[in-house]
C-alpha cells in the first residue's frame, strides 16, 4: 500500500513574501511610528498648549511665545489642589476597598460551587449587562438620600461597586489560573481554610492582583462621569475641575490644558511603573 | 469503615469498608471515575463524607480539618508552593505547628539528605524539573512525619522514563521511612510494584483487595482480570454443555474439553455462557513444550507480530476474535496467515460468568 502523498499547491508569494527583507522591516517600522504618532499626537497637541500663553492656544502652529504661566495660574486656584489630593485620594481608597472585595469574591467564584456563588455570579452578571451611564442617576437620588452626595463616601461606594463587578471577573480568571491542590497541601500542611488562601493562593495571585491594582487606579483617576454627578462643590475632583474651565464666557484652553498635564503626570507615573506587572498579571 | 460519598443523586463511593494495617502500603487502582481519589481526599478531609467513619489510628476523624489528621500528601501536580523556595515548602508544614527553627532546620536538611535535593534548597520550584519537584513534594511529606502518607497519582505527570525511576525511589523511600501509605494510581503497573496490598475499584465500588499475586492469579471477576496485566488477559465467550466426565466448551470455531474433576464450578453454568480468560504470557505454540502440562489447544491464523527484542507478541485470530500470545522466541520468524496451534494450560486458565462477570471457581 502506498501512502497518499500530500498535494501541495505552488502558493503564489504574498505582497510581504515578495518585499526584500529590508524592504518589509522597514514597512514594519514605518507602520509602528505611524501608530505612536497616532496614539501621541493629541498628548503632543496638548502639552503645548499648555505651554502657550492665552491668546495664542489658538494657533499652536504658528509662534515662539512659550509660558509657564498657566500652570503657576492653575496652582494657585485652590480648588486645583483640592482636586488633586481629591482624587489622589479617592483613586488610592478606591483601589484597596474595591481589590479587598475582590479578591475574596473572585476567589470564591473560582473555588466554590453552590446557591452563594451562583446568587452573586447572576448579580454581578446583571449589572455588567446593564449600562454603565444609567446608573448615574439612580446613584444621584441614592447618595442624597442617604446623605453621602457630595463626600468621600458618596464616590467611593458607587466606585468600589463598579469595580468589583468588573474586576471580579478578572480576578476569577487569575485564581482559575492558580492550582487548587497547592491550598489542598497547604491545609494538609497545617493551615485553615483561610490560612491556605492567605498564605498560598493570595502570594500566587500577587502578579495579577497588581495588575488589576494599577488599572483599578488609573481607571478611577480618569473617571469622569461619577465624579460629575455625584460631587459639587465640597469634593471637588480633578476631570470635573478641569472640565469647569469651560464657562459661559468662553472657553480657557490653556489652563484647561496645564490642568491635564498636572494630572497626567500622577498617571504616567504609575503607568511607567506599573506597566511591567500588567502585562505579566495579564499573561498569566 | 463503610465510608459512602454521594454527589446529589451520584454515587461516588459506595460503601467501602477497608483495615489497613500499620506501616502497610495500600495501592487504590481503577479507572478514572472509579472514585478511588475522592476515597483519598476523604481520608484527607478535604471532601466530607455522607456516610460511615474514618479513623486514622485508634481515633475517629470525621469532623477533623485536614490539618488535625496527621497525614500528608502528595499530589499529582506536585502542588509545590510556587512563592517560596524549595526549603520553606519542606519547612511550612513544621512552622505551621510551631515546631522551633532549630529542629526545623535538621528535619529539613535530613529530608533533603535522603531525598537527594539538598543543592536545591534554595531554589524556587518553577526552576526543578518534573522528577525534582516531585522529590520536592515527597521531602514535604518525610519531614512532617505523619501518621499516614497519602499519594494522589503522584508519578502520572513523569515520562515513562522517570517515573519507572520515581516508582523505584518511593520503594525506597518506604524502606528508610516505614509509614503507613494510600497510594492512588489508574496504572495497574505502578499498583502491582508498589503495593503490599491492591483495592480494585470501580464505579465507586470495590471489586477485589488483596496481594498484586492474589490479584494476578486469581481474579473474582472479569473486571479485575482485564484491569491487572500487561498485555490484558484474553477472553473468549463460550456456551458450556455438560457431557459425562467433561464439559464442553464451544463458540464459532472452537470446541474445547474441560475435565470435569478440575472444574467442577462449571456444572451450575451447563447450558450458559461463560467466558474463557487467560493471561497471553501463560499461552504457548503448540509445537514447543506445552505438553508438559495438562492443556488444551486452540487453532486460529497468525494476523500480527510485535517484535519487543526479547519476545515476541502475536495476535492470533480464533473464531470471530484474536487473543494474543506473549512471550514467544524472538527468533522464530512467522508469516501473517500461518495457521498457529495455540497451547492453553489448564492450570491458568479462568472462567467468568458472561452475564456477572464473577469468577467461576
Amino acid at each position: 500500500m502506498t501512502a497518499p502523498k500530500a498535494v501541495l499547491a505552488p502558493r503564489s508569494p504574498g505582497f510581504f513574501a515578495a518585499l526584500a527583507p529590508g524592504g518589509r522591516r522597514a514597512l514594519f517600522l514605518l507602520a509602528i511610528i505611524a501608530t505612536c504618532l497616532l496614539f501621541a499626537f493629541p498628548v503632543c497637541w496638548l502639552v503645548l498648549t499648555s505651554l502657550r500663553p492665552g491668546y495664542a492656544v489658538y494657533y499652536v502652529h504658528r509662534g515662539g511665545d512659550f509660558t509657564l504661566d498657566n500652570f503657576q495660574e492653575v496652582l494657585r486656584q485652590e480648588i486645583v489642589l483640592k482636586a488633586l489630593w481629591n482624587s489622589f485620594a479617592i483613586s488610592t481608597l478606591a483601589t484597596v476597598l474595591s481589590l479587598g472585595v475582590t479578591v475574596t469574591s473572585g476567589y470564591m467564584l473560582s473555588r466554590f460551587r453552590g446557591p452563594v456563588p451562583t446568587v452573586w455570579f447572576g448579580a454581578i452578571y446583571v449589572f455588567r449587562c446593564v449600562p454603565y451611564v444609567s446608573w448615574v442617576l439612580p446613584l444621584y437620588f441614592v447618595t442624597r438620600a442617604v446623605g453621602i452626595f457630595d463626600t468621600y463616601w458618596g464616590l467611593l461606594l458607587p466606585h468600589v461597586a463598579v469595580h468589583i463587578c468588573f474586576f471580579s471577573w478578572i480576578m476569577k480568571g487569575f485564581f482559575d489560573g492558580i492550582d487548587p491542590s497547592m491550598e489542598y497541601a497547604a491545609m494538609i500542611d497545617g493551615c485553615s481554610r483561610w490560612g491556605a488562601f492567605l498564605r498560598v493562593a493570595l502570594p500566587a495571585a500577587v502578579p495579577g492582583l497588581t495588575a488589576l491594582a494599577i488599572l483599578c487606579w488609573l481607571y478611577t483617576w480618569n473617571e469622569f462621569l461619577f465624579a460629575l454627578i455625584l460631587t459639587a462643590q465640597n469634593t471637588p475632583i480633578l476631570t470635573v475641575v478641569m472640565a469647569q474651565f469651560v464657562h459661559e464666557l468662553g472657553m480657557e484652553w490653556h489652563l484647561m490644558s496645564a490642568t491635564a498635564v498636572l494630572a497626567l503626570g500622577p498617571a504616567l507615573i504609575v503607568t511607567i511603573f506599573g506597566q511591567k506587572y500588567v502585562i505579566r498579571g495579564l499573561k498569566i | 469503615m463503610n465510608v459512602r460519598k454521594t454527589y446529589g443523586g451520584f454515587v461516588a463511593v459506595a460503601g467501602l469498608s477497608l483495615a489497613i494495617a500499620d506501616r502497610e502500603f495500600v495501592v487504590l487502582v481503577g479507572p478514572s471515575g472509579c472514585g478511588k481519589s475522592t476515597t483519598l481526599r476523604m481520608i484527607a478531609g478535604l471532601e466530607d463524607i455522607t456516610g460511615g467513619t474514618i479513623s486514622i489510628g485508634s481515633k475517629v476523624v470525621n469532623g477533623l480539618q485536614p490539618k488535625d489528621r496527621d497525614i500528608a500528601m502528595v499530589f499529582q501536580n506536585y502542588a509545590l508552593y510556587q512563592h517560596m523556595s524549595v526549603y520553606d515548602n519542606l519547612a511550612f508544614g513544621l512552622r505551621n505547628r510551631r515546631v522551633a527553627e532549630a529542629q526545623i532546620d535538621a528535619a529539613v536538611r535530613n529530608a533533603a539528605r535522603i531525598l537527594s535535593i539538598e543543592p536545591l534548597l534554595e531554589r524556587r520550584p518553577r526552576q526543578l524539573s518534573g522528577g525534582q519537584q516531585q522529590r520536592v513534594a515527597l521531602g514535604r511529606c518525610i519531614v512532617r512525619n505523619p501518621k499516614v502518607f497519602l499519594f494522589d497519582e503522584p508519578l502520572s505527570n513523569l515520562d515513562a522514563q522517570l517515573r519507572a525511576q520515581m516508582r523505584l525511589e518511593i520503594k525506597e523511600l518506604r524502606q528508610r521511612v516505614p509509614t503507613t501509605s494510600v497510594f492512588v494510581t489508574h496504572d495497574q503497573v505502578e499498583a502491582m510494584t508498589l503495593g503490599d496490598r491492591i483495592v480494585v475499584m470501580k464505579d465507586g465500588l470495590v471489586q477485589q483487595v488483596g496481594s498484586p499475586l492474589e490479584l494476578y492469579r486469581r481474579p473474582v471477576n472479569r473486571f479485575v482480570a482485564s484491569f491487572i496485566g500487561s498485555p490484558a488477559m484474553n477472553f473468549i465467550d463460550m456456551a458450556v454443555t455438560a457431557e459425562p466426565d467433561r464439559f464442553r466448551l464451544s463458540a464459532d470455531g472452537i470446541d474445547l474439553e474441560l475435565p470435569q474433576r478440575r472444574f467442577a464450578g462449571l456444572g451450575a453454568h451447563a447450558g450458559r455462557s461463560v467466558t474463557m480468560g487467560v493471561r497471553p504470557q501463560h499461552l504457548r505454540l503448540a509445537a514447543a513444550d506445552a505438553a508438559a502440562h495438562e492443556h488444551v489447544t486452540l487453532s486460529g491464523k497468525l494476523m500480527v507480530t510485535e517484535q519487543l527484542g526479547d519476545e515476541q507478541v502475536l495476535a492470533v485470530r480464533i473464531g470471530e476474535g484474536d487473543i494474543r500470545v506473549a512471550g514467544v522466541d524472538p527468533e522464530l520468524v512467522l508469516a501473517a496467515g500461518t495457521r498457529i496451534d495455540v497451547a492453553v494450560p489448564l492450570d491458568n486458565l479462568q472462567l467468568f460468568d458472561t452475564a456477572s462477570g464473577a469468577a467461576i471457581r
